[in-house]
C-alpha cells in the first residue's frame, strides 16, 4: 500500500486534488466529506491521508508516508539534509511563496546582505544587544545568514504569526518570512534585500526515499502521472 | 551511546595546572543559553543541546568553558589578575565524535602584560600536551589579528572598509569577496532626489530629520532599533565606501600579507621586511609581535615548533589578537586551541576592560591519539 499525504483544507487541498484529477487520479473521501482518509478511484493500492501542511512535511520526511504534497519551504525548514531524505518529484505550480529577508524601508543604507552584515557587526556596540530577526524559519535563516553570507552575529526571535509587524512594533529589527505578492510587506513598510530571497518555494510532490520504492510500479506510475498533468 | 570517560591523565593535568599557579574552577553543566548564542551567533544553536526551564528561560548543556568561567568571574567580583583552570565535560551535537566529551584548559584574566600572558598560554598548552602524550612532537600554528588590523589601518582605507575587513578576518571566502569589491566598486543605487540632494550637500542633520519624520509617519518607533541618526550616518559612510577603489598596488600588498605562511622564528623579520617594502608603518604591532616572540623564548617554548600564518584568525568580534592551534606533527587533528579575547568580558557585562587569553585541550582527541601509534 502506498500512502499519499495531501493538505486537509483550503486552497492547497483544492489545487492538489485538481492536479491529481488531471493526472487521472480521482481522489474521494472515505466516509463523509470531512473525513481525514481518502482513496483514489481505480487505484486500490493507494490510500490518501489528509493532514496539515506542516504535518505532511514531518510525515514524509520521516518516511511515515510515501508521498506528500507540501511546500518546499516547510520541508527545507523541518529537515537537515532534506535532499538525502526525500525526492522533490514534481513542482506543482501552486502555493508559490518566497522566503525572504526584509528590513524596514527606511533603512535607506541597507540594500544587500553585505549591508546587513555591516549593520549586524556594529549592532551590539551601538545598542547593547545583537541584531534581532523575527522568523519561524530558524534553519533557513541560519543557512542564509551564517553559511551563505558569513553573518554570525544576530539573534532569532521566534515569531509564529504576524511576523511582518515585528519591526514596527519594536519586537525585532528585521524579519525572515514568506511572501507571495509582497503586499503585506509594503503595507508594513518593509523591503526585500536584493540578495535576500532565500528560497522560491511552491507546493511540491515529495517522495520519501525508501528502499522498497525501488522497482515499485505504483510509485513510478504516480510520479509520471502527476508530472504529465502539469 | 558511548560513555565519556575521564581520561587517565586527568589527575596529572590538574596537578600541572596547579603547579602553574592557577586556581581550579567548577561551573554548572546546565547554563543559560543566551550568552553562548550572543557571543558565537545563532549558528551555534544547531550544535548545542538546548532546553527550556519551567519559566521559559532558554538553557543549554555547557558547550565550552570560556564563557561560563568568565561569567562566574564577573559574578564573583574577586578582581584580577586571575588564572582559572578547568577540567570537565562539554556537550555538543557533532557529526563526528561523541556528543559529550572532556575539555580542560586555562583562562588567564586581567594580566596587563599581554606578551607574557600570551606566551604563558602557549607554553602551558604545549606542556599539557607533552604531559598527556609524552615523546610526541607537536606543531603550533599562530595568527594575530592585531597585525592584520595594523596593515589595514596603515593602508589608509576609510574606516568603514577597515571595519569590514577586520570583521571578516579569519574567513577566507569573505575576505576574498571584500577584496573583489574593493578592486571594482559597484555603483550605488540612486535614492529619491531629495535624499540625494541632502547626501550631496552633506547635510546629515536634515537627512536624519527626514528619516525620523518618515519613521513617525509609517508607525516605526525611533528608539527601538536603528536610530535616524545612525541610518543617515551609515548612508553617507556607505556612499563614501562605494566610491573607494583600492589601488592595485595596495590590493597586492594586502594579498601578499594574507599569504604569509612561514616559520615563526622568521616571522618578525619577514613582517618588518614586508612593512618596509610596502612602505607601511606597523611599528606598534611589530614591536608587540617581537615582545611576544621574546616572551615565548623566555618561557622555554621551542620556536621551531611554531608556524606563523598571517591569515589565521577567528571571525568573531571578541577575538582581538593572538590565536593558536596545536596538533601532532603531520596530523590534522587539533589537540589544543586558544587565543586572546580582550573584548569578551565587557560583552558579557564586566564593568572594567579585562584583557584575557586562554586555551582549551580536546581531551577526547588526545585520548584517541594516545591509543594510536605516534
Amino acid at each position: 500500500m502506498i500512502t499519499i499525504a495531501l493538505p486537509s483544507k483550503g486552497r492547497m487541498k483544492e489545487d492538489a486534488s485538481a492536479i491529481f484529477a488531471r493526472a487521472g487520479m480521482n481522489i474521494v473521501s472515505v466516509g463523509n466529506d470531512r473525513s481525514y482518509r481518502g482513496r483514489v478511484e481505480g487505484w486500490d493500492d493507494v490510500e490518501i491521508a489528509f493532514l496539515s501542511a506542516s504535518e505532511i512535511s514531518r510525515e514524509v520526511g520521516s518516511g511515515l508516508v510515501d508521498f506528500g504534497v507540501t511546500g518546499e519551504d516547510l520541508m527545507r525548514e523541518e529537515w537537515a539534509e532534506v535532499d538525502a531524505r526525500v525526492e522533490f518529484a514534481a513542482r506543482l505550480g501552486f502555493g508559490h511563496a518566497d522566503v525572504i529577508v526584509a528590513v524596514p524601508e527606511i533603512w535607506l543604507d541597507v540594500d544587500t546582505m553585505a549591508d546587513l552584515g555591516d549593520v549586524a557587526a556594529e549592532f551590539r556596540a551601538r545598542h547593547g544587544r545583537r541584531l534581532e530577526i523575527a522568523t519561524k524559519y530558524w534553519r533557513l535563516t541560519q543557512q542564509h545568514f551564517s553559511a551563505t553570507h558569513g553573518i554570525q552575529l544576530y539573534r532569532i526571535v521566534e515569531s509564529l504569526g504576524a511576523t511582518e509587524g515585528a519591526p514596527a512594533a519594536g519586537q525585532a529589527d528585521i524579519i525572515v518570512d514568506i511572501t507571495s505578492t509582497g503586499s503585506t510587506l509594503r503595507a508594513n513598510h518593509l523591503k526585500i534585500l536584493s540578495d535576500g530571497v532565500i528560497l522560491k518555494s511552491e507546493a511540491c510532490l515529495v517522495r520519501a526515499r525508501k528502499p522498497e520504492h525501488e522497482g515499485n510500479e505504483t510509485v513510478a506510475k504516480i510520479i509520471s502521472a502527476v508530472r504529465a498533468a502539469l | 551511546m558511548p560513555v565519556a570517560k575521564l581520561p587517565t591523565f586527568a589527575p596529572d593535568l590538574i596537578a600541572l595546572f596547579e603547579k602553574r599557579g592557577t586556581s581550579r574552577i567548577e561551573t554548572p553543566v546546565i547554563q543559560p543559553a543566551a550568552p553562548f548564542l550572543d557571543m558565537a551567533g545563532e549558528d551555534l544553536r544547531r550544535r548545542i543541546f538546548l532546553t527550556e526551564s519551567d519559566t521559559g528561560a532558554s538553557l543549554c548543556l555547557r558547550p565550552e568553558f570560556t564563557i561560563p568561567v568568565c561569567l562566574q568571574h564577573i559574578e564573583s567580583a574577586t578582581g584580577t589578575p586571575k588564572r582559572y583552570a578547568y577540567l570537565g565535560q562539554v556537550f555538543r551535537q557533532r557529526r563526528e565524535g561523541a556528543n559529550e566529551f572532556y575539555q580542560a584548559g586555562i583562562e588567564d584574566l586581567g594580566d596587563r602584560d599581554v606578551a607574557s600572558a600570551d606566551a604563558r598560554a602557549i607554553s602551558d598548552a604545549f606542556a599539557s600536551l607533552t604531559l598527556a602524550l609524552p615523546g610526541r612532537t607537536f606543531t603550533a600554528t599562530l595568527g594575530d589579528q592585531s597585525v592584520f588590523e595594523a596593515v589595514v589601518k596603515a593602508l589608509g582605507l576609510p574606516t568603514g572598509w577597515q571595519k569590514r575587513l577586520i570583521h571578516a578576518f579569519g574567513n577566507a571566502m569573505q575576505i576574498e569577496m571584500l577584496l573583489g569589491e574593493l578592486a571594482e566598486p559597484q555603483p550605488a543605487q540612486p535614492l529619491a532626489a531629495d535624499i540625494e540632494a541632502m547626501l550631496a550637500s552633506g547635510n546629515l542633520d536634515a537627512l536624519a530629520a527626514h528619516v525620523e519624520e518618515t519613521m513617525h509617519a509609517t508607525g516605526y518607533l525611533t528608539n527601538a532599533s536603528r536610530t535616524p541618526r545612525e541610518i543617515a550616518n551609515r548612508l553617507a559612510e556607505k556612499r563614501a565606501l562605494a566610491a573607494t577603489r583600492l589601488n592595485p598596488k595596495a590590493l597586492d600588498v594586502l594579498e601578499e600579507f594574507l599569504s604569509l605562511d612561514l616559520p615563526f622564528a622568521d616571522a618578525a623579520a619577514a613582517l618588518a621586511g614586508f612593512a618596509d617594502a610596502a612602505g607601511l608603518k606597523l611599528d606598534g604591532a611589530l614591536s608587540r609581535f617581537d615582545a611576544r616572540a621574546a616572551a615565548l623564548a623566555n618561557a622555554g617554548v621551542d620556536l621551531k615548533a611554531i608556524t606563523y600564518r598571517a591569515a589565521f584568525g577567528r571571525p568573531l568580534d571578541y577575538y582581538t589578537g593572538l590565536v593558536f592551534e596545536i596538533a601532532e606533527a603531520g596530523k590534522p587533528a587539533v589537540l589544543a586551541g586558544g587565543g586572546r579575547y580582550d573584548r569578551m568580558l565587557t560583552l558579557l557585562g564586566a564593568k572594567d576592560h579585562i584583557p584575557a587569553v586562554g586555551f582549551s585541550l580536546w581531551l577526547d582527541r588526545i585520548e584517541l591519539s594516545k591509543g594510536a601509534a605516534a
